[in-house]
């Protein structure tokens, strides 16, 4: 049953990256300087909380500003492919009442574009490792892994989150209401050590917390993850991709006539 | 084999009384649980489309021709009973799906034709052809926002014709586009036909559903009337058989004439000496059915109803069809025609036998009058009655002029 639906999703996958790429391209107007000015955001937040946690907070984290980089990329990855999967059933309803494939494509083809919008803060990213003459190990292999980890997780929130909208308008801002709390109960611009000990361990139920850790842990401080982290990550990508499913394949059959 | 198997199938809508749109209000309503109103949209529909075979789905607005068309394409599901469809399905329920106008046209095409299932390879060597095709070779890097409404429908049309389908499911798409295009998408279907696509399509142009369709679907109110050969199908529809829809066109009819009279009442004296007077017209097909809707081509028959007050000697029974923008198109009466009413008294009908409607399309509208012979008139009803003519030919025109080829 999943593997016939992971079939014909693969059957499907030159529309998936079409409608990726051209989501893509329009988010940026198809010029060079809109590529730019997207990256004008992140950079700036950087920059902010540079200062300020760096001069005001007198914290003694080492690469500061590496550590808050890799945190506002990935959160920043969570909470685009999260609102644009959101929005990815309600903004095609045209085409969701006028032809059938895979619902799950649309979800599916948003969380690449935000995946895509990622790529150029990382490039940037990349730079300032370079510019701070960070050395990587072996232990950057587990990046990768650690990046898909995210990306299924958002993928499962996006398939509940997008058919979930289809039927309650007020989804959009009760998600984001939850981004922003999670935004600071993650370890982003802080170390989880400024928590409690007591409560770092509920910290660290957030799997998004364990992911962003880890990522700076083998990109910036070369030292592997740990496999508790990773069994932890692999187990809640599993759950939430499973429930996000379960609630967007109950709700799809009716998604043309809500729309 | 069978194409597309239809059985036993229901669609019901649930329309909520009261709708619940935020989880706020699911939550606050949860122990109350919402009120609805089923609507059957569909029921009980049965019918199966053999491989190579056009299927023609008619009825009025409403009746659920699109609803069962977005079933068979997957895009709504059944409430109960089953779709079975053997073959791939293209779905032109409208054209140019998925068009971002902020894009350039050749991207468009891309998009578009992912979208109806074209693979990469064959997008990437057909997309001259069809922006050649759609004539808008100088425009393919031209964002599509800046583009006519009409080359939007020619860029979507020449991309869907290229698609390759095996069963083809078209809704109205016909009806959008002037006469040239509407004849280009005469010609891909009559190609579609040749190469054995099987077809259904939905439409209220009765004439392409004549030409195209073998068998022919009627649905009422979500419920199929019949199933059969496109002609039968056709003249049961157009002359209604006394199926509910006629009636409630009638009715449409019928209001309308009475909303007519009252202003003529008030606009004008009552200069018609009532002596006669006319009570009805009524229109009858060639099967002896009161209908207001006729196949072009065919006989009709115009009943004039009339209640003589007194004994009239020699009176005269006159005619005029009107085109619904007023024009003045035939008039006759019985002196014209040297027919020679003795005299009349009490109620009667005389009947205008046409034997062949020579309209094409459209509607028309009836005047009939009864005068003497010196045009001193007993009562007139200007324009107050109207039919309809539906096409049967691929003609333009309102009216047929018997002609041939030669060279």
């Amino acid at each position: 049953m999943i593997f016939k639906h992971i079939e014909e999703l693969y059957s499907y996958r030159n529309l998936i990256w079409q409608l990726a790429w051209s989501d893509f391209k329009l988010r940026y107007k198809n010029s060079m300087l809109g590529y730019l000015w997207s990256l004008l955001e992140p950079l700036l937040m950087l920059l902010v909380l540079y200062l300020v946690f760096t001069n005001l907070m007198k914290n003694q984290i080492e690469h500061y500003q590496l550590f808050l980089f890799i945190g506002i990329i990935l959160w920043g990855f969570l909470s685009r492919a999260t609102n644009a999967g959101m929005f990815s059933i309600v903004e095609k309803a045209n085409i969701v009442k006028k032809i059938y494939f895979p619902r799950d494509i649309f979800v599916i083809s948003s969380c690449i574009t935000a995946l895509l919008m990622s790529i150029f803060e990382s490039v940037v990213f990349a730079m300032f490792m370079v510019f701070y003459r960070i050395p990587v190990s072996i232990n950057l292999v587990y990046a990768p892994l650690i990046l898909l980890f995210l990306c299924i997780i958002s993928l499962g929130l996006s398939l509940a989150l997008s058919a979930l909208n289809v039927f309650y308008k007020d989804v959009q801002f009760i998600w984001q209401v939850l981004l922003q709390i999670g935004f600071y109960l993650t370890p982003i611009i802080y170390t989880i050590e400024i928590f409690p000990k007591n409560l770092q361990k509920f910290v660290l139920l957030n799997p998004i917390a364990r992911i962003i850790i880890s990522a700076r842990n083998t990109i910036i401080y070369s030292s592997p993850a740990k496999m508790e982290d990773l069994l932890f990550m692999l187990l809640s990508s599993i759950v939430f991709l499973f429930i996000g499913y379960i609630i967007f394949s109950k709700l799809e059959s009716r998604f043309a006539e809500e729309i | 084999m069978a194409a597309i198997e239809v059985e036993h199938l229901h669609k019901t809508f649930r329309i909520p009384h009261e709708k619940r749109t935020t989880v706020f209000e699911t939550l606050t309503g949860a122990f109350n649980p919402p009120m609805y109103e089923n609507f059957h949209a569909l029921n009980d529909i049965n019918f199966t489309v053999e491989e190579g075979e056009a299927l023609g789905i008619i009825g009025e607005n409403g009746s659920g021709k699109s609803t069962l068309l977005k079933i068979i394409a997957k895009i709504l599901r059944p409430s109960a009973g089953s779709v079975t469809t053997t073959k791939k399905l293209t779905p032109f329920l409208e054209l140019g799906v998925g068009f971002q106008p902020n894009l350039t046209a050749a991207e468009n095409v891309k998009i578009y034709a992912t979208i109806m299932g074209m693979q990469k390879r064959e997008i990437n060597d057909k997309i001259y052809g069809i922006i050649e095709f759609a004539g808008l070779e100088k425009f393919k890097d031209t964002k599509l926002k800046n583009f006519s409404s009409g080359m939007q429908v020619r860029l979507a049309f020449s991309t869907a014709i290229q698609t390759d389908p095996e069963i083809l499911l078209m809704d109205e798409v016909l009806a959008v586009g002037d006469m040239e295009f509407q004849q280009k998408c005469m010609d891909v279907l009559s190609q579609y036909r040749k190469d054995g696509v099987t077809i259904v399509f939905v439409s209220h142009d009765l004439g392409a559903v004549r030409r195209f369709c073998d068998k022919t679907l009627l649905l009422n109110k979500g419920k199929q009337v019949v199933l059969g050969n496109t002609g039968e199908v056709l003249d049961r529809y157009v002359y209604g058989g006394g199926n509910e829809a006629l009636n409630s066109s009638e009715k449409q009819n019928e209001s309308k004439i009475a909303e007519i009279e009252v202003k003529s009442e008030n606009k004008t004296p009552m200069w018609e000496d009532k002596e006669i007077e006319i009570t009805n017209v009524e229109f009858y097909d060639k099967f002896d059915n009161k209908g207001a809707r006729f196949n072009s081509f065919d006989p009709m028959t115009v009943r004039i109803f009339y209640n003589a007050h007194k004994k009239i000697y020699d009176p005269v029974f006159g005619i005029a069809l009107y085109s619904e923008n007023g024009e003045n198109l035939f008039g006759t009466n019985t002196e014209l025609k040297k027919v020679s009413i003795d005299s009349i008294e009490g109620k009667g009908h005389i009947d205008l036998l046409i034997e062949r409607i020579p309209m094409i399309t459209g509607r028309f509208l009836l005047t009939v009058a009864v005068h003497t012979h010196d045009q001193k008139p007993y009562d007139w009803h200007d324009k107050q009655y109207s039919f309809d003519v539906i096409p049967t030919c691929r003609d333009a025109g309102i009216f047929e002029v018997p002609c041939n080829w030669k060279i």
